[in-house]
């Protein structure tokens, strides 16, 4: 079954297939299917890009250094030559 | 029992050198394996007890790394594994079917009601989330959805890499990847409605 046959709007369409389309995990005509759409729908161009974005931001606001101590008790756990 | 012959000297030798280079591998990855092991748990204290139970397990079971395969899959998978033992031993209360939204839920409520009529800069957009919504929205996920969120989103693997290391089926990964996403994104939107208010 296409994403088509599921939803009658484009967009809902388009919604559905933002997930794996950033992914790569569309197949060829379903990425297909889903530019085509993009190529005339602002509305959902805007949030594809906001996805994009957003992942981003998430990769970035989540990074903590490791405690240096840590590093030390890590390498303390070594078999002792 | 007599000497080693030198056969088994030169054995032990090479076996040696295998586990140093082993362990030094290990431990170069240790940043990276920190980064998903802090996203995993709730606290800095949980990710730096997890990180030197996983160390010391795999110190101790080298033999069982197959070179030549992805050693920072093979860390995380001890991690992961150890992470659900714990996770039992604390019998944490049966967790409420979190609530999901559609995709374009968190963009369309951060946009607000001017949606598309006044066009944003999607970055404009994205400024009215924090870091530390971020953080905390990521924490609130439900276990199995965080999982596998943080192996992909956050730890660069593909799916099969996450189902591998998880030892859950590729179709799972990506249901729970799909889901995840959503419930995160309209935790995200409940933390901005947050700080507005």
């Amino acid at each position: 079954m296409t994403f088509r046959e599921l939803h009658d709007d484009p967009c809902d369409n388009c919604e559905e297939m933002l997930q794996p389309y950033l992914d790569r995990e569309l197949t060829t005509m379903e990425r297909a299917e889903a530019e085509a759409h993009l190529d005339t729908c602002e509305y959902c161009r805007r949030r594809y890009r906001f996805e994009v974005e957003l992942r981003r931001y998430v990769r970035q606001a989540v990074v903590e250094p490791m405690a240096p101590e840590l590093k030390e008790r890590l390498s303390s756990l070594r078999t002792p030559l | 029992m007599g000497e080693p012959s030198p056969t088994e000297t030169r054995q032990l030798a090479d076996d040696a050198r295998a586990r140093v280079r082993f362990e030094e591998e290990a431990l170069e990855l240790a940043d990276q394996v920190y980064q998903v092991a802090r996203r995993l748990v709730g606290s800095r204290e949980e990710a730096e007890d997890l990180m030197q139970d996983t160390y010391a397990r795999a110190f101790r079971s080298w033999r069982s790394f197959q070179p030549g395969t992805n050693l920072r899959a093979w860390l995380l998978r001890i991690l992961t594994n150890l992470n659900i033992d714990r996770a039992r031993a604390r019998q944490r209360r049966p967790q409420t079917e979190p609530l999901e939204e559609g995709d374009y839920f968190l963009y369309n409520r951060l946009a607000g009601s001017g949606g598309d009529q006044q066009p944003e800069e999607e970055e404009r957009v994205l400024a009215r989330l924090s870091q530390d919504g971020v953080v905390a929205a990521l924490s609130e996920l439900p276990h199995d959805f965080r999982d596998v969120v943080v192996l992909v989103d956050i730890g660069g693997f593909a799916y099969a890499e996450a189902a591998q290391i998880l030892d859950i089926p590729v179709g799972t990964v990506m249901s729970r990847l799909h889901r995840g996403r959503r419930i995160l994104k309209r935790q995200l939107a409940e933390e901005a409605s947050d700080d507005v208010s």
